[in-house]
């Protein structure tokens, strides 16, 4: 058999396999399914074939990264979760896939991307603190603009200046959203029969980061805490399909949470010496470039005795500067 | 529309009754209209006609400025403006028209999700066949979206709604997909369809509900609109029960008024 597809996702964190939604439904997907990837958690969008994350490098070498072109790739090879579901089942997991992308993910955009408290404090520095060194300043500005834009389409011609408004009427939709998915999956474990499809990954992909992110602006996370089976259906798939990730947090947290007050958190700043030293260096270079950058007339001076012929760009300003003398 | 200004609407809206001077704005239906607008008008004003509120349909070309969402079509009833159907439906609602309160909570749960399948997939391939598809966007979209202006403007009306909808589509994933692509999705959005309503007179048994009305406005616009390839349309064919559900609002609805 040949190699298997390779995965490329963002890395996890609370608790969670991946912390973007479209990695994680392709993830649980996958899990559903049960088809071999090779998986690849990285923090570099860069590093990924296509530049964005998620994407799936098959064994053709073809790369796709939208999740539901994953999907159908994967159930191209046999890997279909949905096997099971009659015509009918299939027609309702597309609606209400379909509800997700409509009502929910705008609520979702604002949640972690507008709403200033939990992009600062939790958007932005998860991505400030996972990507590599210049990437860090620069993608989490614009990963925000992106997601900006994309609501702004997604709403349609009015700006985002609604502020409260806006707020108010996409948090409306998707709790509306979040009552129906609520209503249809009732008291049982999946939305389908005994065994996850793709409308649970969907489901699970859409709800979990909200679930298990700790954010300051918690509006739309406590609505989904009060639905108790819609919530204890992100952790059931948590703890059966992703039992790693799972146990991690719990025990991370077990360690870590209870020691840190609210607002100390600022002081727990992982690799704090290595940060130090880096923000000593680059204090250090900044200052001796300054030095060279002011100091190059002496410097040249010496050189010009060393060597023969002045450099490339004095030689082309001087007899320019004779030419305009001449002229006056 | 802000909370406050929609829980004074629907108070307005509950201590009026449906005035005989109710108005349905939509673009010029000859030379200008075009597929998606055309398909959102037909179930505002099929969604209308199965509570059986009078609407009066009006033709203006600046449409599209007139509307508070800048989308098509919008209804003026006494002295309030409300435009696309999500929010007509809340609006009649608060005037003691509904066509969903027979349903339970997971019918409704469903019949929601479905009115989103329809515009995700049939609305949005609509848009894009409109002005992604280079051949539609030259010979149909641009001459008739700008037909109401003279020669400057005309074009960069166009161009601009063109860039808009691109953009829309880029954001949301369906840039890089192929017209063939499309064509797929429409398939399987109206094979979902198909599957849902089987052999029911209406989606949720004898009763219409918006989602018919949705589902009418879309089907039947595309059935009998002239595009540059009948793929569109022959890929809805295949779906026979969808037809008849179509003839069948149509003969309801809209035959006896006409004739």
């Amino acid at each position: 058999m040949a190699a298997p597809d390779e995965l490329f996702c963002w890395e996890g964190a609370w608790g969670l396999p991946s912390v973007s939604s479209d990695c994680l439904t392709v993830l649980a997907y996958a899990q559903f399914a049960g088809a071999p990837l090779k998986l690849r958690k990285i923090s570099n969008p860069w590093r990924s074939p296509s530049g964005s994350l998620p994407a799936l490098r098959t064994n053709q070498n073809e790369t796709l990264s939208r999740p539901a072109d994953i999907i159908i790739h994967l159930r191209k090879q046999k890997f279909n979760a949905d096997y099971d579901l009659s015509a009918r089942e299939g027609a309702d997991s597309l609606a209400f896939i379909s509800l997700l992308e409509e009502r929910l993910k705008p609520a979702l955009i604002y949640n972690s991307w507008v709403d200033s408290k939990n992009y600062v404090e939790v958007t932005r520095r998860w991505y400030a603190e996972h990507l590599p060194f210049p990437l860090n300043f620069l993608l989490p500005g614009r990963m925000q603009r992106q997601q900006l834009e994309t609501l702004r389409l997604l709403r349609g011609e009015e700006s985002l200046e609604g502020g409260e408004e806006l707020e108010k009427e996409l948090y409306r939709e998707a709790s509306d959203c979040m009552n129906l998915l609520s209503q249809r999956l009732g008291a049982r474990k999946f939305f389908f029969r005994d065994s996850p499809s793709s409308l649970d990954a969907y489901v699970f992909a859409y709800l979990a980061p909200l679930l298990k992110a700790k954010l300051p602006n918690g509006k739309l996370q406590q609505h989904l805490k009060s639905l108790e089976n819609l919530s204890s259906f992100c952790s059931n798939i948590l703890l059966l399909y992703f039992p790693h990730d799972a146990r991690e947090s719990s025990g991370g947290q077990k360690s870590s949470s209870p020691p840190q007050p609210e607002g100390g958190d600022y002081d727990h700043v992982p690799n704090k010496r290595r940060k130090q030293l880096m923000s000593v260096l680059v204090a250090l270079g900044a200052m001796l470039s300054y030095a060279v950058l002011t100091g190059i007339l002496s410097i040249q001076h010496m050189q010009k005795e060393a060597l023969e012929a002045p450099p490339p760009d004095r030689q082309t300003l001087d007899p320019l500067d004779e030419d305009e003398e001449g002229d006056g | 529309m802000s909370l406050a200004a929609e829980a004074f609407v629907s108070q307005m809206a509950a201590a009026e009754p449906w005035p005989e001077s109710a108005t349905l704005y939509q673009p010029l239906k000859e030379d200008q209209i075009l597929l998606s607008d055309c398909a959102s008008s037909l179930a505002v004003q099929a969604y209308l006609r199965m509570c059986g509120l009078p609407v009066q349909v009006v033709y203006k070309s600046n449409a599209e400025y007139m509307s508070p969402s800048g989308k098509i079509p919008f209804i003026h009833v006494g002295n309030q403006v409300v435009s696309e159907l999500g929010p007509i439906v809340q609006f009649t609602k608060a005037k003691g028209n509904s066509l969903s309160d027979g349903l339970d909570d997971v019918q409704r749960a469903e019949m929601k999700a479905y009115m989103e399948l329809v515009n995700n997939m049939l609305l949005t391939a609509e848009l894009y066949i409109q002005w992604c598809d280079d051949a539609t966007a030259a010979e149909i979209s641009r001459p008739r979206y700008s037909s109401p202006y003279s020669w400057p403007l005309s074009n960069v009306l166009a161009y601009q709604k063109q860039w808009e909808v691109r953009r829309k589509m880029n954001a949301i994933g369906w840039g890089e997909k192929t017209l063939e692509q499309v064509y797929d999705d429409v398939t399987q959005c109206c094979q979902a369809l198909s599957q849902r309503l089987g052999t029911q007179p209406y989606f949720f048994n004898k009763q219409p509900t918006e989602l018919d009305a949705l589902v009418f406005g879309h089907l039947f616009t595309i059935l009998t609109t002239r595009l540059t390839s009948t793929e569109l349309a022959e890929r809805i064919k295949s779906c026979s029960n969808l037809l008849s559900f179509c003839r069948r609002i149509e003969q309801t609805y809209f035959e006896d008024k006409s004739s």
